[in-house]
């Protein structure tokens, strides 16, 4: 079956079968190897993609669920004319990532809550966070990574 | 490493302030990572690739009498079906002992590999590996070491014994009847799941007639290409490993990467075509290596002033059905034995024991975690008897500078535990909360704060030496090229590793590349695990820079005609002390070397200042250098229901010169969680060698909201002369304080203390309340 | 032991645009089509091969089941509302504030983000977080087939672990909560801080006045084959004068009242002792 929607931007539109996950679909067919199978149960978090603006386990979804008016974010998606996002700067400044595996899982969920609250409370961070699992860093400088990303973003207004 | 490598830079650098070492600088991995461009094993998806999944055997020990591979092959898809006859060299992975085939016709844990089936499509693989038709002979089992150490089931022709380790120091016997306070308890400690992000992963590529590329997932390029090279009949030379981004090791990769680039290399080889094999969480949950169980009976003595006399340890190791990793962590168990005190009279006896469990992996800590529980909770044990403060009693005992360890291996420099212990104290405010900890509490919470030291000494255990290569390659216009084999896990060290040769060299950092790990185009450096990245990867990195810097220094004194100790590298600039019109960029001074013939290049190699230890009594120089760590917790615990909540982590680590701040703070604060979970919220649930939890869902790893308050980083930095800038190493030491405080702090919040690690909710609920003398209802 | 996950078998999709269109569907495929929500649940279940399906019906195009409003029986959720948009209603903190505190500590927001009531309830898991909020409140559900539809307290709807009364033909549409003056909240136990299932939850509704309880309800989830209703404990409890010592006193009724399991979280012993501490704790935040 055909699918199209939007993904980082552009309209695309490929092949799949029901069977087919968003996250099988978007590594396998479109090489977004960006976004991890780290369990494909939805409990780790390594699979976190931006659905309309949300953050989403894509290994939970099926690519045929995909709409015309559905639009996919992966972190390809956060750069800008070659241009790191504020949120990207900020992980590489304060150190919010080591391995780096569970990195664009975690900074897109992060860009969503800043996306809608630009200034959130440490609470407010763990809350949105709470789901993104992490071995290497124990999530200090993490949570120190989106503070300064909302830093940025306010210096940037 | 026989060079005082600190003073010869110092020397070289005319005692100059760092300009690179030892500040925060962008990680050579950084904008890949957070760009989400960083490739990881199995992001490699070469379309033609053939899919491998393993056929386990669902016995922890039968006979494999037939496989038969029609059975899987009449799936339509399955190319291969390979099993132990299969195997076209020696089917021999064993690490230290040679007792692990790559396929077995034995299993001898659940999910022993017993054929690889080959397909073309991934669901065709599944489906090939479900059909396939396996016959066993399905025998006696043993799970208990106890047990297996008494009984005559022979899991392996050679005995039941896996591994040894053996301590003789003094005389323990005569000490312990100088002894006025002498304490004995057992201690158990469990396993321990790596639960890296990324599950274990290799795609093996044939090249020419003779000859597999494998990028896969590993600590040890070196080491894995051999074991490959060796499952395939062919010489190192034709295998080559490709190591990417690595999503975690902690130890387990460093175990698992041969086999799993040994298993898509067989699969390559045989297919003729690219092979992919990739675990799935539930694999590598249920049947990845990990942390090794222990026993352990210590025994500790020391005089009413104080002062300990003599420790007698006897331990016992679930080495699974095969020793992989455990004679080295059973051996480092030994060596650590006493903790970082001073223990003039020493007896050890450490023995492995396979069983039919999970054989064991290296882990973040190998052997300290389990045996330091053992010290950490003795000490207190202790200290209460002789009514010493646990801090005090601690430091009255710790090494110093001169003292020998339990193997008599003198440590003249680099000893900072006690400094860091009394630094921890202050930064934790140890002396005012133990004393309001210790006054009656009201309620249903209880407080308690506590301490654990830890030692881990930076480099290989066991047998063979331990070294390390390192390329540093002027390029003509003033840029390098640095290789080195050792991997990049998320810890940070190749770029320490750039920053030094930067700093050596007087070079801006950005101006240094470190290279794709490759075995075929880099030095071996040895394995990337026991704190030995930095101190051993990265010495032989200023080993290189250093020869390279000597040459340089000559060619510029001949063009100044001064000394070549008055010529000066810094900022990319290189020029002459004492009349510094003299100058010259380094990108011009690097092609004048071309232009002269001069070698722009350099290899770096040393072995680790490190002894053999005496395989009866263990004394012996057993590692280069420890690093030291201390870390006090708060808990409370709510008395109701026995959830233990710690409230603040103060660590502090003893690693020598800190290359990389943030770097090591971060370090520090991932194996305070990795800690964390060992102690509160991780359990390997086993039954019947089989693991009844394998998923995130029931094994439960911290999540963000699990982790407490972390104090400002305590750092003694005591250098370590003879490291390329004094560094010693850190992965590992923050991991091991953690549990071991948190135990402590639990003993003085309850009065109970636990000899089992991990401290299992429902066993601390129970205990209170049988302390408290709960019935149940009216 | 649990399953391995694997990758999803061949299977059959389709997306009605209607409610009507989807209960055609379920009739003719006669259960073996499965109702794609949330898929939150659904999804790892076929991938374990605990769940099977010859077609999923995606029902995520339906509009006008996932409204949050007030209406005369009360206030209704629509079945397909997602989890994360009823913890955000400002309408549900309101009425039904046990509902909201479970769901801030259920799962995790991308979980949430996808996962339906309607998902949460059918799945029926004996440890499911909207359950004992719901019960206390005494919501009903509407179930629509292709027959009619009908309205089912939630306190008859679980049958079992996985179990519900809801035929394989049928939909749930809505979740009602009649209005009543009172407080409710909610409590979890678990393995670690977040993003972990309950190995004990309790919920509790209670309407005092002068100091007297003249209604209360507690309900416990993950202790029993199903979500339940501590009716020993509300019994006890209803009447007497607020204080800890009558709350305690009538929370020691629940121990005879759950019938825990052991499993890999939790020791049915653990999980029954659990159940008096939360039962007696959920009753001293509304009592």
């Amino acid at each position: 079956m055909q699918i199209q929607f939007k993904l980082n931007g552009k309209i695309i539109q490929e092949e799949t079968e029901p069977q087919e996950t968003l996250l099988d679909f978007l590594r396998e067919k479109l090489n977004l190897t960006s976004v991890k199978k780290g369990c494909d149960e939805g409990e780790c978090g390594t699979c976190t993609v931006l659905l309309n603006g949300k953050p989403v386990r894509s290994c939970l979804l099926l690519s045929a669920q995909m709409r015309g008016t559905d639009e996919v974010t992966t972190i390809e998606g956060l750069a800008r004319a070659g241009e790191m996002s504020e949120i990207q700067e900020a992980f590489l400044e304060k150190y919010g990532f080591q391995c780096g595996f569970c990195t664009p899982g975690m900074i897109l969920t992060a860009k969503a809550l800043l996306d809608e609250n630009p200034r959130p409370t440490v609470q407010e961070i763990k809350d949105q966070l709470e789901g993104n699992l992490c071995r290497c860093t124990g999530y200090e400088q993490i949570l120190e990574s989106v503070q300064r990303a909302a830093e940025l973003r306010a210096a940037r207004r | 490493m026989e060079l005082a490598y600190l003073e010869e830079v110092r020397k070289l650098l005319h005692g100059r302030d760092y300009h690179v070492v030892g500040t925060d600088v962008k990680r050579v991995d950084a904008v890949e990572k957070v760009a989400g461009l960083a490739k990881y094993s199995a992001d490699y998806l070469i379309e033609k690739a053939v899919h491998v999944k393993a056929a386990r055997s669902p016995h922890a020990h039968a006979l494999v009498k037939k496989v038969d591979r029609e059975s899987a092959l009449r799936v339509p898809g399955v190319v291969e079906v390979l099993t132990a006859d299969d195997v076209p060299g020696e089917n021999q992975i064993g690490y230290l002992v040679e007792d692990q085939p790559i396929i077995t016709n034995k299993a001898r844990y659940c999910g022993d590999i017993v054929a690889l089936i080959v397909a073309r499509k991934e669901r065709a693989a599944w489906e090939g590996a479900d059909r396939l038709q396996v016959e066993y002979e399905p025998l006696a089992e043993v799970f208990d070491p106890r047990e297996s150490l008494q009984s005559s089931l022979r899991i392996h022709d050679h005995g039941n014994i896996a591994a040894e380790a053996k301590i003789r120091k003094g005389n323990v016997d005569e000490a312990f009847r100088r002894c006025e306070v002498i304490i004995e308890r057992t201690y158990r400690t469990g396993s321990q799941d790596h639960a890296y992000l990324e599950p274990e992963a290799a795609v093996a590529i044939p090249t020419g007639a003779r000859g597999v590329t494998v990028i896969g997932t590993n600590q040890n390029p070196f080491r894995t290409r051999h074991t490959v090279a060796r499952v395939l009949g062919w010489k190192d030379s034709e295998v080559t490993i490709t190591t990417p981004y690595i999503g975690g090791g902690f130890g387990g990769k460093d175990t698992y990467g041969p086999v799993i680039c040994s298993l898509a290399a067989l699969a390559a080889v045989k297919s003729g075509r690219p092979a992919m094999i990739v675990y799935t969480r539930y694999e590598s949950f249920a049947y990845r290596f990990k942390r090794g169980p222990f026993e352990i009976k210590y025994k500790t003595g020391a005089t009413q002033d104080g002062k300990l006399q003599a420790v007698d340890i006897e331990y016992l190791v679930d080495a699974g059905g095969y020793a992989t990793w455990t004679v080295g962590f059973t051996k480092r168990a030994a060596y650590h034995a006493t903790g970082v005190y001073s223990v003039d009279n020493v007896r050890v006896e450490g023995r492995a024991v396979y069983t039919n469990n999970l054989p064991n992996a290296a882990f973040n800590g190998f052997g300290n975690p389990q045996m330091l529980f053992a010290v950490e909770s003795q000490m207190d044990i202790m200290a209460g008897a002789l009514k010493m403060d646990p801090v005090e009693f601690r430091v009255k005992n710790a090494l110093v500078p001169g003292s020998r360890t339990g193997t008599n291996q003198l440590l003249d420099h680099a000893v900072g535990i006690q400094e860091l212990i009394q630094k921890v104290a202050v930064q934790a405010d140890w002396q005012g909360k133990r004393k309001e900890y210790a006054l009656a509490q009201e309620g249903n919470k209880r407080r308690g704060i506590g301490v654990g030291c830890s030692w881990h000494g930076c480099g290989t255990t066991g047998f063979k030496r331990d070294w390390a290569g390192a390329s540093v390659i002027i390029n003509p216009d003033g840029s390098v090229s640095y290789s080195t084999g050792i991997v990049e896990i998320g810890q940070g060290t190749t770029t320490s590793h750039a920053m030094m040769v930067a700093e050596v060299l007087g070079i801006p950092f950005e101006h240094v590349r470190v290279d794709v790990n490759n075995t075929g185009t880099m030095p071996d450096s040895g394995e990337t695990h026991a704190q030995r990245g930095t101190i051993i990867g990265g010495t032989a990195a200023v080993d290189a820079a250093l020869k390279l810097r000597k040459r340089m220094n000559r060619l510029a004194s001949e063009m100044w005609e001064c000394s070549e100790e008055e010529v000066a590298f810094e900022k990319g600039e290189t020029y002459n002390l004492r009349n510094r019109s003299q100058r010259i960029s380094f990108s011009e001074l690097a092609y004048e070397m071309y232009m002269r013939g001069i070698p722009p290049a350099e290899y770096g190699f040393i072995k680790a200042r490190r002894g053999y230890p005496d395989p009866e009594t263990g004394q012996g120089d057993t590692y280069a250098a420890y690093t030291f760590g201390c870390t006090m917790a708060e808990v409370e615990v709510d008395l109701e229901t026995g959830q233990v909540d710690v409230l603040r982590l103060v660590p502090g680590v003893a690693a020598g010169k800190i290359i990389q701040p943030a770097v090591a703070r971060g370090q520090v604060i991932g194996c305070g969680m990795l800690g964390l979970g060992y102690a509160l919220t991780e359990r390997v649930q086993r039954r019947d060698g089989r693991m009844m939890n394998p998923s995130y869902t029931d094994y439960q790893i911290p999540t963000i909201k699990d982790k407490p308050e972390m104090a400002d980083l305590v750092i003694v930095e005591d250098e370590f002369k003879y490291s390329g800038f004094g560094a010693k190493g850190v992965g590992e030491i923050a991991f091991i304080a953690t549990p071991l405080a948190i135990a402590n702090a639990l003993d003085q919040a309850l009065g109970i203390r636990f000899y089992d690690m991990p401290l299992d909710r429902e066993k601390i609920y129970f205990a209170i309340k049988e302390k408290k003398g709960h019935g149940s209802r009216s | 032991m649990e399953a391995e996950v694997r990758p999803l078998p061949k299977m059959e999709y389709r997306a009605p645009s209607s409610l009507g269109e989807a209960l055609a569907l379920l009739k003719d495929w006669q259960g073996q089509a499965r109702l794609l929500a949330g898929g939150t649940d659904l999804i790892p279940k076929i991938k374990k091969r605990a769940v099977a399906a010859d077609l999923l019906i995606d029902v995520n195009r339906i509009s006008g089941l996932s409204g949050i409003e007030l209406g005369k029986d009360g206030l209704q959720i629509g079945g397909l509302a997602r989890l994360a948009e009823i913890e955000a209603s400002p309408l549900v903190r309101e009425k039904a504030p046990a509902l909201t505190q479970a769901l801030q500590i259920m799962a995790c927001p991308p979980i949430r983000n996808r996962a339906t009531i309607a998902g949460n309830l059918c799945t029926a898991s004996p440890a499911a977080d909207t359950a004992p909020p719901l019960l206390v409140l005494n919501a009903s559900v509407r179930l629509q087939g292709s027959g009619g539809e009908r309205m089912v307290p939630l306190a008859e709807f679980f049958l079992g672990p996985a179990e519900t009364v809801k035929r394989p033909d049928e939909i749930l549409t809505a979740v009602i909560i009649p209005l009543e003056e009172g407080r409710s909240g909610f409590l979890k136990l678990g393995r670690r801080k977040a993003f972990t299932l309950s190995i004990a939850s309790a919920a509790a509704f209670a309407k005092t006045r002068g100091g007297r309880i003249e209604e209360v309800r507690v309900a416990l989830g993950a202790v029993a084959p199903t979500p339940i209703r501590g009716r020993k404990v509300e019994e006890t409890l209803k009447g007497k004068e607020a204080n800890e010592a009558n709350i305690a006193q009538a929370a020691e009724w629940i121990r005879s009242e759950v019938k825990p399991i052991s499993d890999v979280r939790a020791s049915a012993e653990y999980r029954r002792d659990m159940s008096y501490v939360l039962t007696r704790r959920v009753l001293g935040k509304v009592a």
